[in-house]
């Protein structure tokens, strides 16, 4: 059972001085799901992300990868942060080829065609690839910035807020691109969002991150069925309600 | 932990067939490029992989398979077979063959002697055109101040106060303490050199013309382009990217009023004073070394030094300090603006502000030293 695991979370507190973010999170992500996290502005879900990949250390609690350890494998993660997070000063090729270039030792022409695959199928066209960051659109930076994820094809996806910032047609095929990715290679990916048509369009699951516990976790049906307070207002709303017919119609 | 990749090639009954073993994963498939070159060209159409002791497998190992049957005889549409079983090869072939594309060729760089004299144009077009940039905002800034004048409240006072402690204030010690240093070495210049003439008393002359005149007014004006202005740089620089400076301009606030004119005015009070603690503490420093070394009391000193060297040095260096203080800030804070949106130029423009205000701060001494000599001051 425990082979069906990708990230296992156990009883997570996470403390900055007197504020407590979260008060003993539990949250397993089934491997090759796309797992949605959402909840209000300062639950810290941006921090549990950071948490997961190891950018910060929790107060208490633990953290693991069970699929990973039982096949002693290293998880591989690949991260795209909110902003994309690209290197400024390398074009838009070279930051996917950067992974490759620390951690392999492929030659460089077979190095940039696999970078600018990864590119090509995170929907960037072959002229942007000698662009820096700066000369392409904050969508398509955010393209590149999963790209550059994908760079040493890792098993585990993890997404800051992908959609935040996009309009609403670049935000669709965004996480038509997300789904193809992960259905195509077998991703596992965990998401944190805001973006109630990406719920309802991609997400497997979803947990609810709510006053430092997941109050609610499973499919957006299951999780409505038995909603109320915050997760009941969120979902049902007017805007969960139009996501949700847009996503069933 | 991951097994090395590996393949076996061979012509079986009708087909070739291509077997892999192994993992080939990003991690793996360095060693077997070189190798799969070579197989590409015996690879015929029809040819079949035999995945059935295929380890791990991803994408770049799918490319790799896939880049290897295009550049077969059967070319770009080279159809792969796949003999055996395996978790995801058929699909992730598939998707490697679904995106792939040639790689676009480099944007070319004009190479060898043009190019080179493209960027030598480049950079001194580039040159100019800051020059008027600076010009152009110094016209500003003054335009601004009168305004400003005229109606004084709308100078920012805790702004420039905060500024004149934070850029100017905060100078103090290290200001002193190297224009110390410089007194301490032109002393013991003038003791050696002088030595030999017997006219080591000459050595009081020597400090005070050349504290009073150049070196504290110098230090002072280098040490607060490295210091603040390169702060003022970075700061303006950081709001500007951050659209802080967009924001302030829909509210209604004047940039040049919130920003430029405080930094300009700051720097504008405070380099006389610093200028004026430099002189200080640098004559204190001959005075420590002729005391020391040649035996020429502070009272000695400082006597001589009422009787031999007329006032006017002391103001030609206090003229000074002025111009280098609205050199440096007002450079600093038209490299500020100047940033663009991405961090590559933020450092840029920092180090061409410090650069550029050092090399206007050299300049104008010279011009003002042409200037002072023609003066007879």
């Amino acid at each position: 059972m425990s082979d069906d695991i990708a990230i296992r979370v156990r009883g997570l507190v996470t403390r900055f001085g007197e504020q407590t973010v979260h008060d003993g999170v539990d949250l397993d992500v089934r491997r090759g799901e796309i797992m949605g996290v959402v909840g209000p502005s300062g639950t810290g879900k941006s921090v549990l992300l950071r948490e997961v990949v190891g950018l910060e250390t929790p107060t208490a609690g633990e953290i693991g990868f069970p699929y990973h350890e039982a096949n002693t494998i290293e998880p591989r993660l690949g991260v795209m942060f909110q902003d994309g997070a690209l290197f400024s000063n390398l074009t838009v090729l070279e930051n996917v080829e950067a992974p490759l270039r620390e951690h392999t030792h492929i030659s460089p022409h077979l190095r940039s065609e696999i970078a600018s695959l990864k590119l090509f199928m995170a929907g960037l066209g072959p002229d942007s690839l000698y662009k820096k960051p700066a000369q392409i659109s904050g969508g398509m930076r955010k393209r590149a910035a999963v790209a550059r994820a994908l760079a040493l094809d890792p098993e585990l996806l993890f997404l800051d807020e992908p959609t935040a910032g996009l309009d609403p047609i670049s935000a669709e095929n965004f996480d038509r691109m997300t789904e193809e990715l992960a259905r195509s290679l077998g991703l596992t990916v965990f998401l944190v969002t805001h973006d109630l048509d990406t719920l309802h369009a991609i997400c497997d699951r979803v947990a609810v991150l709510y006053k430092g516990k997941v109050a609610a976790i499973g499919t957006i049906p299951e999780i409505v069925a038995n909603a109320e307070g915050w997760v009941k207002e969120y979902f049902s709303g007017p805007r969960g309600r139009a996501a949700g017919r847009s996503a069933g119609g | 932990m991951a097994a090395t990749a590996a393949f076996d090639f061979r012509e079986d009954d009708r087909s070739p067939v291509l077997a892999l073993s192994g993992d080939w994963t990003v991690d793996t498939i360095a060693a077997q490029e070189a190798e799969l070159r070579a197989v590409a060209e015996q690879l015929k159409p029809g040819a079949v992989v035999d995945v059935s002791n295929l380890g791990r497998f991803d994408l770049a190992g799918a490319y790799l398979i896939d880049r290897t049957f295009r550049e077969s005889e059967a070319g770009e549409t080279a159809r792969i077979a796949i003999r055996g079983q395996h978790v995801n090869a058929m699909q992730l072939l598939a998707t490697a063959r679904a995106s792939a594309k040639a790689l676009p060729e480099k944007p070319h760089r004009t190479p060898g002697l043009i190019g080179f004299l493209e960027r030598v144009g480049r950079v001194m077009a580039g040159v100019g055109h800051e020059l008027i940039e600076t010009m152009d905002l110094l016209g500003e800034t003054i335009v601004f101040t009168g305004k400003m004048i005229v109606n004084p409240r709308r100078i920012r006072w805790v702004s420039i106060v905060h500024l004149m402690e934070v850029a100017g204030l905060n100078a103090l010690p290290i200001v002193t303490i190297l224009s110390f240093f410089l007194g301490l070495v032109v002393a013991y210049l003038g003791a050696r050199i002088l030595a030999d003439f017997g006219a080591t008393v000459f050595t009081v002359d020597l400090v005070a013309f050349s504290v009073l005149r150049e070196f504290a007014v110098l230090v002072v004006a280098i040490l607060l382009a490295g210091r603040s202005g390169s702060a003022f740089t970075a700061e303006i620089g950081a709001m500007k990217m951050r659209q802080e400076i967009d924001a302030m301009r829909v509210m209604g606030i004047e940039p040049m009023e919130a920003l430029v004119v405080p930094r300009v005015l700051a720097m504008l009070i405070m380099t006389p004073i610093l200028t004026f603690a430099a002189m200080m503490s640098g004559l204190f420093g001959g005075i420590i070394v002729s005391w020391g070394a040649l035996d020429i009391s502070p009272a000695m000193f400082i006597g001589r030094m009422a009787e031999v060297v007329p006032e006017q040095h002391f103001w030609v260096g206090m003229l000074k300090s002025p111009f280098f203080a609205i050199a440096v800030s007002v450079i600093a804070c038209q490299q500020g603006l100047s940033v663009g949106d991405d961090v590559a130029s933020l450092g840029r423009r920092v180090t061409s502000s410090v650069v550029q205000a050092i090399f206007m701060v050299i300049l104008m001494d010279a011009l003002f030293a042409l200037w002072f000599l023609e003066m007879n001051w």
